[in-house]
């Protein structure tokens, strides 16, 4: 396993150094530069704009500079933000990643669960009336136009009801005597979130070697609720307590486009399990399991679903990737200051070295995700760890 | 006297299909005694399987038992609950499918396969006591203890099959069905199987349902037997019995049919013509249009029905009227 992880990585490292050189020179491809609008400020001296671009190094040959480029971005070096100089493309990141990776780590985990427990209820269910409209319904959500939808919602939820805001990420009124940053906010949200998914796979790990189903299932729970009495107790003492009502203000914020993108990003998952699951539910380990006596919901999870799981999670990752590059118009509709926003910005104000960093974060995200689905799927389906250990 | 484990009344079982229903089990009657062994043969169709999947109330969404009982221990089965099926299920009956190579689950490991079955009926075990439990049924099958951690890819198909029968075994069920265990395997193999049934069978004394469409087997494995045609039961009564004296017409094309190993060499007799669709109704003997030994003592119009023709030995009673 290690020396397949080693040789993808290696693999990975070529194609991203390729990535590198086409999207520089593709962001180069774009007509004039950051800087032409010097061009047409009369109170500038004529020479002004040569003296911007030669300290930005934009005079030289384009062949050059890709060069410079790459070395530099590999010596960790990624230069100056055109735009909000004195900062450093990851100063800028650094700023944005946590509010997007709040925003979507939770739709993702959100959306693929929903997807998959609809998913196998609907296969379960093959043929009741439920069934058939929800499968309708996540046809829609599957292939209804994204902005639209985003936009209706917002105007249902936002305008029309006013149960939600419409847009920004916080109230700023709020923030006005705040005693931090928001990224601080996000940072601990994240931080939460983590801890928590940790403790939750912990419990599921050392629960899982134990032989009574009922004790197993009491102590899943009782984990469940420990968290959920840590939770109230870490919220209200301490740095926390302070940071709660923020926490909540952005948490508040995230309800509609969490819900928006979960809706339409649900649907493939679940649909893609349902069919799986149908095919896996004619095969005849499940009438051996029906005939061990075990429960429906357990031959419908453990047999029928576990099985079901393996091209449901890599087609999962594969969105994963997409929902990154659908977070430039996620961000935009909901005003949400984000990666996604930043790309789009820097892009539009041919800020390269800004639009560079963003990019091959992304690059990067989608190269470890493709890893990722690989490895988790290795781990799945003990019939490829073989191969893929020889 | 041994007591009856099984008895099965006329059971009438059939498929709600597009073109019509399928009776595939017609007026089924047999019972099984404690520590016997009991074999039900018959042609590709006959409805062996679906007997089976009856007692087991396994049967397909579109099959519907119309009537009869299936008494396990004097415990009705037909109109059990879900919940109360569960219980039976192993614990009581439990069965080696007809397709028993795929009878695993590729993603888990065998040994958690068969410990999931344990769990289900006997919750109370320690995880110890249950891998002591697999490791001596794996013993008994002739299998490595050390096979319960791998997953059923890493078998060939003679473990697969030993490990089926572990599995079957593993909550010391009252009754085993087997169902043509040995189809998908090669002759040697199957023969190795087939020895290993036969001594858990008896090691055990277990109660037993083999079905197989090859009545040599049945010879070997069985101390009862029923022959099926068409859905319905047209001889049965004692193995030997019915080898050294098969009445019903079908019976003895069956055993016509087989090679005998030693003995001289004689002319296959094959059967002509087709089993009759089950779809349609078939009113008196369902054999007659293939009947080799038609005589005009035939009453090949009276409603199929056994009658004693020997002590337990029972035959339609359109072949019994024929001496
Ligand atoms: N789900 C089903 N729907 C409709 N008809 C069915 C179904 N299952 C079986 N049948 C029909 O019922 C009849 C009996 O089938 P069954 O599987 O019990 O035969 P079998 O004796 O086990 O045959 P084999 O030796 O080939 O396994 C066949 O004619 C078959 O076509
Ligand atoms: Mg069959």
């Amino acid at each position: 396993m290690l020396e397949y992880i080693i040789r993808r990585t290696f693999q990975m490292t070529i194609v991203f150094f390729l990535f590198l050189i086409f999207s520089y020179l593709l962001f180069n491809a774009i007509p004039g530069n950051a800087f032409s609008s010097l061009l047409l400020n009369p109170n500038l001296p004529p020479d002004a704009y040569q003296r911007v671009l030669e300290i930005y190094g934009l005079d030289k040959p384009l062949f050059e500079r890709t060069q410079m480029y790459i070395v530099n971005f590999f010596k960790g070096d990624f230069g100056y933000s055109y735009k909000y100089f004195p900062k450093t493309p990851i100063e800028l990141i650094a700023e944005r990643l946590p509010r997007t990776l709040m925003l979507f780590s939770i739709v993702n985990i959100v959306a693929f669960y929903t997807g998959f427990f609809i998913g196998k209820v609907l296969a379960w269910r093959r043929g009741s009336k439920a069934e058939t409209w929800i499968t309708v319904t996540s046809v829609f959500s599957y292939t209804v136009f994204y902005p639209w939808f985003a936009l209706m919602m917002l105007w249902v939820f936002g305008y029309k009801l006013g149960w939600l805001p419409i847009g920004k990420f916080l109230f700023p009124e709020k923030w006005y005597d705040a005693p931090f940053d928001s990224d601080v906010v996000f940072t601990s949200m994240i931080k939460f979130t983590v801890v928590v998914s940790v403790i939750q796979f912990i419990a599921y790990l050392v629960t899982r070697g134990i032989e009574s189903l009922s004790l197993r299932r009491n102590l899943r729970f009782g984990s469940l609720l420990a968290i959920f009495i840590g939770s109230y107790f870490y919220w209200n003492n301490g740095e926390a307590l302070i940071q709660k009502p923020y926490a909540s203000d952005i948490a508040y914020h995230m309800i509609l486009p969490v819900m928006v993108v979960t809706v339409v990003a649900f649907a493939g998952t679940a649909l893609l399990t349902r069919t799986t699951m149908m095919e896996v539910l004619k095969e005849d380990y499940i009438l051996t399991a029906r005939a061990k006596g075990i429960s429906q919901k357990r031959i419908r999870d453990r047999h029928a679903a576990r099985t079901a799981l393996l091209p449901v999670v890599t087609s999962f990752i594969f969105t994963i990737v997409t929902i990154i590059d659908g977070s430039v118009l996620t961000e935009q509709i909901f005003s949400w200051p984000g990666m996604g926003q930043l790309l789009l910005q820097s892009v539009l104000e041919e800020d390269i070295p800004v639009a560079m960093a963003t990019f091959s974060f992304v690059g990067v995200f989608a190269l470890i995700a493709h890893l990722l689905a690989d490895v988790s799927y290795s781990y799945l389906d003990p019939r490829i760890r073989i191969k893929s250990q020889g | 006297m041994s007591k009856d484990v099984l008895v099965v009344k006329d059971l009438n079982m059939h498929y709600e299909t597009l073109s019509g229903d399928v009776s595939a089990v017609k007026n089924v009657s047999f019972t099984v005694k404690e520590g016997e062994s009991f074999g039900l043969v018959g042609e590709s169709g006959c409805g062996k399987t679906s007997v089976a999947m009856s007692l087991l109330q396994l049967q397909a969404d579109n099959a519907k038992i119309s009537s009869g009982s299936i008494k396990l221990d004097g415990l009705e089965m037909v109109g059990m609950s879900e919940s109360e099926l569960r219980e039976v299920r192993w614990d009581g009956i439990s069965i080696v499918f007809q397709g028993a190579m795929n009878a695993w689950n590729p993603v888990i490991k065998v040994g958690e396969q068969i410990r999931e079955a344990i769990r289900e009926h006997y919750p109370d075990n320690t995880k110890v006591e249950n891998t002591e439990k697999i490791a001596s049924l794996f013993k008994m099958v002739g299998l490595d203890s050390s096979i319960m951690d791998r997953f059923p890819h890493e078998l060939s198909g003679g473990m697969k099959q030993r490990a089926v029968i572990a599995l079957a075994l593993s909550c010391d069920p009252k009754l085993v069905i087997a169902d043509e265990p040995t189809t998908a395997l090669d002759v040697v193999i199957q023969d190795q199987i087939l020895k290993e049934i036969k001594k858990v069978q008896e090691l055990l004394g277990l109660s037993l349902i083999y079905i197989s469409h090859d009545i040599a087997v049945i010879a070997e494995m069985t101390d009862k037997m029923a022959v099926m045609y068409a859905g319905s039961i047209v001889e049965k009564g004692p193995t030997s019995e019915i080898f050294a004296n098969p009445q019903h017409s079908y019976t003895q094309s069956l055993l016509a049919s087989t090679p005998s190993v030693v003995g001289d060499k004689v002319k296959l007799n094959s059967l002509e013509g087709e089993p009759p669709s089950l779809i349609n109704q078939i009113d008196g003997c369902s054999f007659a249009p293939r009947c080799p030994n038609r005589t005009t003592t035939c009453h090949p119009e009276l409603d199929m029905e056994l009658v004693e023709v020997g002590p337990e030995h029972f035959v339609d009673i359109c072949s019994a009227n024929r001496n």
